[in-house]
């Protein structure tokens, strides 16, 4: 019934730089129109009150208010009436409601300067209320631009962890959907060729003796398979005895110290139960810095026969995200906050901010070599290519690397030789997963709200959103799932 | 009762006309015919649709026929990968399974 973009100018202090409570005001005895008047309206002007989502006998609306006593009444259906399960005295006219606000500031307070109309946040189901900051509309200078409110990250962490705690993989799952799993004895060659073709990722390993899901193969796995056979010189035809279990083994013993935590890496396949919760899935996936993993139903205890269900990414748990908040984002307030003011992301240092690390970044004449490196050593899952103005002009990911599967160009490739172009023309001239550079690279503006950098996130298929300036296309930053879900789990950044 | 020999006045049962029976010999066009190999609904399978991750949603829903069945690629013969696909149900979702399998050769 009401729009959220309601910016009622409701500015009731009369004090230049008091301290404003929001208060919420509640009728709960039906009517169809009632207006809320009092001392602080100076018993003149009537405040409209909204019902409440889904209860409408339940009416609301919400003032600031200064510290001390005020009166008020309701005037429903065209009579005057008070709640008589609140505190009511009888004044000059008539009973009245009278409420008595204590002057504790919140713990930033927020000083309204009588010139900028506040904007009245008329929202429900909102327990932790009068912590909520009023917020400005109308952002100022950037130099004085409003960091949000850890009250207002605490809040939005919550609702999130509720809804996830309370959703569980198995309503990821599609109503039919499929998945390619590969044996662990293929030879790797052929398995590079299936990821190709089946234009997939990412694929679960089956032993089929044992009967058990043993790992995953990834794009990493074939850019340090191209790493080897550069250093090692070794010949296609070793990559086509390779299998993937011999190259897994020898894989844990070379890097080993691969692992930021400095444990030996996880041997056993990181992986979800239908049963689990998404908050459950989620951290999982950011512990085991994995972009998928397998979600495996065993319908007996020891764990045998395990039928392979789906497979799960932060990308789908954001989309379940966005759907459940899509009208109710005034529930989770740093959600129209640009991000420039949300601690999320990589950002590129700025002129003084010397201890930032550097955004990883190539030019297009770089070798795939050192994109490949890059990619590896820095622990990042995409690189953005730029021009020397740092302007961007594509990315280079992870997953390009399955493109030179197209006419084996694997086999002819001097890594240090080829030019990250080259690369990425291979991988556009193919007509079977032909997408252009402008679909492949998402971006969008500092200024951009956090709910719309969420439904680029949660587009399948994106795994990552370059914040780019305006006009010139300069890379100003980075925002991936991971780092999103970070903030939203509350661990620390970067 | 009474046999069908008696009847009512004004109810007798007419007599078929004659070109109504006739007494061909069963010829073999009927039985030249094979039975099918398998039951054919079982060619509606799932396994042929892309499985990328950018497709919008999922694939359509199978027929109840085809669950649990197993199939196999059909590729020519020197070929060293075999792919396996079944459909199964799993509560009220239904998931495609591919297997890539290396085929040994002799």
């Amino acid at each position: 019934m009401f729009s959220s973009g309601m910016d009622a100018s409701q500015d009731l202090s009369g004090t230049v730089g008091a301290v404003l409570i929001p208060t919420r005001f509640v009728w709960p005895h039906g009517g169809r129109r009632v207006f809320l008047t009092g001392s602080f309206t100076r018993w003149s002007d009537h405040l409209p009150m909204s019902p409440v989502e889904g209860c409408h006998t339940v009416f609301q609306a919400i003032c600031n208010l200064t510290p001390g006593l005020h009166q008020y009444k309701f005037y429903v259906d065209g009579e005057w009436r008070h709640d008589e399960n609140q505190p009511y005295v009888s004044g000059n006219y008539g009973v009245v409601n009278s409420l008595f606000l204590t002057g504790e500031p919140d713990p930033v307070p927020s000083v309204v300067s009588p010139g900028t109309p506040s904007r009245i946040n008329m929202d429900v189901d909102n327990e932790h209320f009068r912590r909520v900051q009023v917020t400005l509309s109308g952002c100022s200078a950037p130099e004085t631009a409003l960091r949000i409110s850890e009250a207002d990250i605490e809040l939005t962490r919550h609702q999130i962890s509720n809804f996830l705690s309370a959703s569980t993989s198995y309503d990821l799952l599609p109503d039919s959907g499929k998945v390619i799993v590969l044996d662990v004895n293929l030879p790797v060659k052929q398995a590079f060729h299936i990821l190709y073709e089946q234009g997939i990722p990412v694929a679960p390993l089956l032993d089929f003796h044992s009967g058990q899901f043993v790992g995953m193969l990834s794009a990493l796995d074939f850019i340090l398979i191209l790493r080897e056979l550069g250093n090692c010189g070794s010949s296609e035809e070793e990559l086509e005895t390779h299998t993937i279990s011999a190259w897994k083994a020898g894989k844990w013993q070379r890097y080993d110290q691969l692992d930021a935590h400095g444990r030996p890496l996880e041997r056993r396949l990181v992986h979800a139960g239908p049963f689990d919760t998404l908050k459950d899935v989620a951290i999982k996936i950011l512990q085991n810095e994995v972009a998928t993993i397998p979600i495996i139903h065993s319908s007996s205890p020891d764990g045998s026969f395990p039928q392979l269900l789906h497979l799960a990414s932060l990308s789908e748990i954001l989309r379940c995200i966005c759907r459940h908040f899509r009208h109710s984002s005034s529930s989770l307030p740093i959600l129209q906050q640009p991000i420039c003011n949300i601690p999320l992301g990589s950002w590129v240092p700025k002129i003084g901010e010397a201890n930032r690390r550097p955004l990883a970044m190539l030019t297009p004449n770089a070798s795939l070599g050192s994109a490949l490196s890059l990619l590896v050593q820095a622990r990042v899952s995409c690189i953005p290519i730029v021009d020397g103005n740092n302007s961007l002009l594509d990315t280079y990911s992870r997953s390009d690397i399955t493109a030179l599967a197209k006419d084996r160009a694997y086999a002819h490739v001097h890594l240090d030789e080829m030019k990250i172009h080259q690369a990425l023309q291979i991988g556009q001239d193919s007509t079977s997963h032909g997408f252009s550079s402008a679909q492949k690279c998402h971006m969008c503006l500092r200024s951009d709200s956090l709910q719309k950098v969420m439904e680029q996130l949660s587009s399948p298929g994106v795994r990552r959103v370059i914040i780019v300036e305006a006009g010139s296309m300069r890379v100003e930053g980075i925002i991936s799932l991971s780092d999103l879900f970070r903030l939203f789990m509350g661990w620390p950044g970067n | 009762m009474q046999d069908g020999e008696t009847c009512v006045m004004g109810f007798e049962v007419p007599s078929s006309p004659e070109s109504s029976y006739n007494n061909p010999i069963p010829r073999n066009e009927d039985e030249a015919r094979d039975p099918p190999i398998a039951p054919p609904h079982l060619q509606h399978t799932l396994l042929s649709y892309s499985a990328s991750q950018e497709g919008s949603g999922s694939l359509p829903s199978p027929q109840n026929v085809i669950l649990n069945h197993l199939y196999i690629e059909n590729r020519e013969a020197p070929r060293s990968v075999v792919a396996l696909g079944i459909t199964h149900r799993f509560r009220s979702k239904f998931v495609t399974v591919i297997l890539y399998k290396p085929v040994r050769r002799r």
